[in-house]
């Protein structure tokens, strides 16, 4: 295993898979890619589209240098990305960029709601079904 | 004042239940409000009486106006006018594709099918004639071509596009008197000298606690909105203007610019698309929703005919082709803004408006379900290749599950 790419939104379940994926990263000595995915509301709309994405890149950037401190810690550098898009779509999309081996995320993402994901679909199933590569789901 | 002090209190109490639905639902803050006040109209018109929400002071007419301005000219103000330079023959043709075959095409199904009047016909041609800058800005992040020559030329053009609405908006219901000449004539000279004057200005006075460049940016707003309504046009032509003539200066000033959408979502937009939404009469819709699906038509059928050969001449494959027209026939805040325009100026009747509306929410929405649901993910993966449901490892921390947990 070369190459782990591991989903975070912030949450707590998010935070597990991270501690997982690192735990993996220091096992096999693969490269941390750590991806979040800024999500703009339906249908996009002027001015406050940018502001969304704006803000959550910010929120993003802030969690990724607590998460950087604690890889540090155990001797990983990981990398972080923020993408737009929808989470499924951008996370198989990078994972096929970087030909990841393994794709990690958390079971419920952040303030996932019952319409959210109808609308949306739940995110680990979509990533589960469409990744090229093995998928590991964090309860 | 005791009344406009409750009335105000009820308009953001509307506006904070938007946002919250917004939040919860995921929808664009501007759906959510026009639909808050379409349901507030309904319910609270018939408990407490039609003029509950006081739509029609003056004071919420002037909130909501400054709202429809301050968000164009923001919205002009994420124009990069490198890009425009850099390929706008392209830029151009697009552009104007995309505005003049939904233009004439809702304009002629209004004439022909529905037999609406000359100048009520324009005006649907106007409002459906639109394309949303932000869904296709979202697209093209979402796909990676931001940052590639075609997304930026695709996405000049939707400025195009819509520059071409709002001044077919300002000019058309124009009358063309001296007024006109007068108001055109300045704002001419005013946008010549806006980009030279406006960074000097900041650099010797701004930068205080006084926010001396946000009063200069309303000033600019409501004196050149002023010399448009005072002709007879519409005030957010000038408004859209100003923000493409200094998003090149202005519009990299990012603490101003979040200043100045702090101001425009937290007070004045919801004034705005609240109001617009409580003149939609559900009787009028319900009545005939033949109309609604006319017009709604003619904007995807007429889009598509404009966007969709645009997108082959770049030669993009064909699921992203299906996937950006559809996207590219969405539209919601000029289409709103036209049809409210058409509403307040008697070119069209509260019937009209409201099918309109509806028209316009539904391009807005409906493009996009289609999309999510027929297009995503699947059009990112290559031909050939089977989804991979073999291999799929499922671990729970702390609950071993046998040879799946790692």
């Amino acid at each position: 295993m070369k190459d782990i790419v591991c989903a975070y939104d912030s949450s707590t379940s998010a935070d597990k898979a991270f501690d997982f994926a690192l735990d993996l990263a220091v096992h096999y000595g693969a490269t941390l890619r750590v991806l979040s995915v800024a999500q703009p509301p339906e249908p996009p709309s002027m001015v406050e589209t940018r502001e969304m994405l704006e803000e959550y890149e910010a929120q993003y950037r802030e969690s990724f240098s607590a998460l950087e401190e604690r890889a540090r810690g155990r001797g990983v550098e990981p990398h972080f990305l923020v993408r737009a898009g929808h989470p499924a779509e951008q996370i198989v999309r990078y994972a096929e960029e970087v030909e990841a081996d393994v794709i990690i995320l958390g079971h419920r993402g952040q303030s996932r709601s019952f319409v959210d994901r109808w609308l949306v679909g739940s995110i680990s199933k979509r990533v589960l079904t469409y990744a090229h590569c093995t998928v590991i789901v964090v309860r | 004042m005791t009344a406009i002090w409750a009335v105000a209190a009820l308009w953001l109490a509307l506006a904070l239940l938007a946002t919250l639905l917004s939040r919860w639902l995921r929808v664009a803050t501007a759906l959510s409000e026009i639909v808050v006040g379409v349901v507030a109209q309904l319910i609270l018109g018939a408990a407490l009486g039609g003029a509950v929400l006081s739509a029609d002071e003056s004071w919420v007419k002037f909130l909501a106006g400054a709202g429809a301005i301050v968000l164009t000219f923001l919205a002009g103000a994420e124009l990069d006018p490198g890009v425009l330079r850099a390929s706008w023959k392209a830029t151009a043709v697009i552009g104007l594709a995309g505005f003049i075959a939904p233009f004439l095409g809702c304009t002629a199904a209004a004439y022909f099918i529905l037999h609406w009047s000359v100048q009520a016909s324009w005006l649907a041609g106007v409002a459906l004639s639109t394309t949303s800058v932000a869904v296709v800005y979202a697209v093209m992040l979402e796909l990676g071509l931001n940052v590639t020559e075609y997304g930026k030329a695709v996405l000049a053009a939707c400025f195009v596009n819509d520059l071409a609405t709002v001044i077919a908006l300002g000019l058309i219901f124009s009358p063309f008197t001296v007024h006109t000449l007068v108001f055109v004539v300045v704002s001419l000279v005013v946008f010549a000298v806006l980009p030279w004057l406006t960074p000097r200005f900041f650099h010797r006075y701004g930068d205080r606690p006084s926010e001396l460049e946000a009063k200069y940016i309303l000033l600019l707003l409501f004196g050149l909105g002023a010399l448009a309504s005072w002709a007879d046009s519409e005030p957010v032509l000038p408004a859209y203007l100003i923000g493409m003539v200094l998003a090149g200066t202005v519009g990299r000033d990012h603490v101003l610019v979040r200043r100045l959408r702090t101001l425009t979502f937290g007070l004045l937009t919801p004034f705005y698309f609240i109001r617009a939404g409580s003149f939609v009469s559900l009787g009028a819709l319900a009545a005939a929703p033949f109309v609604f699906l006319v017009l709604f038509a003619a904007k995807m059928v007429s889009k598509s005919l404009g966007v969709y050969p645009a997108t082959l001449v770049f030669r993009y494959p064909r699921m992203e082709r299906a996937y950006t027209t559809l996207l590219m026939s969405t539209g919601l805040t000029f289409g709103s803004i036209s049809a409210l325009f058409g509403l307040t100026h008697g070119v069209i009747t509260q019937a009209q408006y409201s099918y309109l509306i509806a028209a316009v929410i539904g391009s807005a929405v409906i493009p996009t379900l289609i999309a999510n649901m027929f297009y995503l993910p699947r059009h990112l993966i290559p031909r050939g290749r089977e989804p991979v449901a073999a291999g799929i490892v499922s671990a729970a921390i702390g609950e071993p599950q046998g040879e799946e947990s790692l």
